[in-house]
């Protein structure tokens, strides 16, 4: 027997066969239509995505280090220049994505001078420069320039990430200058919050020294595996969000800028990977104030210049179970924490960051550049 | 009215997967964080790396052979361009230097204006 099941409207009254067809064909026409025009938004060419556009001048180069001088936007500025160390495995554009919404752009219009120390890739003949190297010399050579090239004997040192713990391994161990100020962003200096880094390397079969021994520098593409690891379904999301949003042309080339940074990731020196798995993965010497550099001992509590540490609640980089014990090893008197709501890269690009953090991080620094 | 972006089932499906995708990823990442799969993982690894080693030392001969470049003739190369790279950075790097230095002379007709170092910070609001 044939059972034909009746469709019924909201009246109770039968609904043709051939208008739920149509119903159907219209609906998907209109899904198509929405979506298929808003993929004309996505930009054809790398150029049609610009980033890192203030006008900048190489100051300084040295192995993978890079020091650019961003152009002042004001006629006068504060006296203390402001120095950004990023983080040697991401890339400096993400605190200048674009036009409107720049970290750097903000901060010039608002008055500062500013630095940034952004690293490059090591070449294959550069794949002993250690973690010691990083913090001592280059870190501390962009410094000694920016003093010379602004005529001032202070600076306020800003770091980012990985970038936050050279810059305060730095300060720790000239507590006598020329830092002046010390902001660090989400910071690692506990690796047991750090728990699935630390469980890989923790394993036996993870052989670090084989690792750097086979391959020289490690590859950003591994590097970037690890970092997407940490939430293995995000970039994924990511896209079907962009898909929902496809007709907002702003939303796509901010979201394609995002994307593009997440996985330019650069790669790392052989030896610094070894000292980072080793000294701070494993046997975490930086929380413990145990770690030496060119056979000093680094003590985070000879930080006394102001510091602000800023975390993020949901990051899942550098988890805030990783970073918060730095405020308490300092022994600064002037010092800050701001927690905010966000992610790794939320917390220092994007809506929350433009409107919540960065006036507050003006409002810091420029109280402290006189 | 049903807005005509709920009757979307591509979006709907989008919709569940974004909102749920950090439960997932969370579940993933504490299978990756097992002992095992940590493991595991790092047995994998010392496995690749001793294939690739193979592999590359054995492809490397094939391309002499066909007298073609090997990855690591690309990847030198490339370490080449960027040591060409770095020497024209070390160039604009001095030429800044020159610059600035020629600012500063008494007979350069357009010296370029450095912002003065006076700004103040705002005064803070009670």
């Amino acid at each position: 027997m044939n059972a034909k099941q009746a469709h019924l409207n909201d009246t109770g009254a039968e609904v043709p066969q051939s208008e739920i067809d149509s119903r159907v064909d219209q609906l998907i026409r209109r899904t198509l239509d929405r979506n298929i025009p808003g993929l004309a938004n996505l930009p054809q060419t790398e150029s049609e995505l610009e980033v890192g556009s203030s006008p900048k001048d190489l100051v300084y180069t040295e192995e993978t280090a890079r020091l650019y001088h961003y152009t002042p936007m004001s006629d006068e500025v504060y006296r203390v220049p402001i120095l950004i160390v990023m983080s040697p495995v991401a890339k400096g554009y993400i605190l200048d994505l674009a036009k409107g919404q720049s970290f750097v752009e903000y901060f010039l219009r608002r008055g500062h001078d500013v630095y940034m120390l952004d690293w490059l890739a090591p070449r294959a003949n550069q794949k002993h420069l250690g973690f010691s190297h990083y913090a001592l010399e280059l870190v501390g050579n962009c410094v000694d320039k920016v003093a010379a090239d602004s005529g001032e004997p202070d600076i306020t040192l800003v770091g980012y990430c990985m970038g936050g713990i050279l810059s305060a391994c730095y300060t720790a161990l000239h507590p006598e200058g020329p830092v002046k100020n010390l902001a660090c962003f989400t910071t690692p200096i506990n690796s047991e919050g750090m728990i699935l880094h630390k469980r890989w390397v923790s394993s036996s079969n993870f052989d670090i020294d084989r690792l750097v021994n086979e391959l020289g520098n490690i590859p950003s593409e591994l590097i970037n595996a690890t970092m997407q690891a940490l939430r293995p379904l995000q970039r994924n999301a990511g896209h079907l969000n962009l898909l929902n949003n496809v007709d907002n042309d702003e939303f796509v080339k901010a979201h394609l800028r995002f994307d593009r940074w997440a996985v330019d990731q650069l790669a790392l020196p052989g030896e610094f990977a070894r000292d980072w798995t080793n000294d701070f993965l494993r046997d975490n010497l930086f929380v413990q104030n145990k770690l030496e550099l060119a056979g000093e001992r680094v003590d985070f509590g000879n930080i006394t210049v102001p510091f602000l540490h800023v975390a993020a609640s949901f990051d899942h980089i550098i988890p805030e179970a990783a970073s918060k014990d730095l405020i308490n090893m300092v022994s600064s008197e002037d010092k800050e924490e701001i927690v905010v709501r966000g992610g790794h890269v939320s917390l220092v690009a994007g809506g929350n960051a433009m409107y919540r953090l960065w006036p507050k991080l003006d409002a810091w620094a420029s109280e402290r550049a006189e | 009215m049903t807005d005509e972006k709920d009757l979307d089932p591509l979006r709907l499906m989008r919709d569940w997967f974004v909102q749920s995708e950090k439960m997932w990823s969370d579940a993933m990442s504490e299978m990756m964080a097992d002992e095992r799969v940590a493991k595991t993982s790092g047995r994998f690894m010392q496995e690749a790396l001793h294939t690739q080693r193979m592999f590359s030392e054995s492809m490397g001969q094939y391309l002499s052979n066909m007298n073609m470049p090997s990855r690591t003739d690309i990847l030198d190369l490339k370490d080449r361009v960027s040591q060409m790279e770095d020497s024209l950075n070390q160039v604009l790097v001095e030429l800044r230097a020159l610059r600035a230095e020629k600012a500063t002379a008494e007979d350069d007709p357009a010296p370029r204006k450095k912002p003065a170092r006076t700004r103040k910070a705002p005064k803070k609001s009670d």
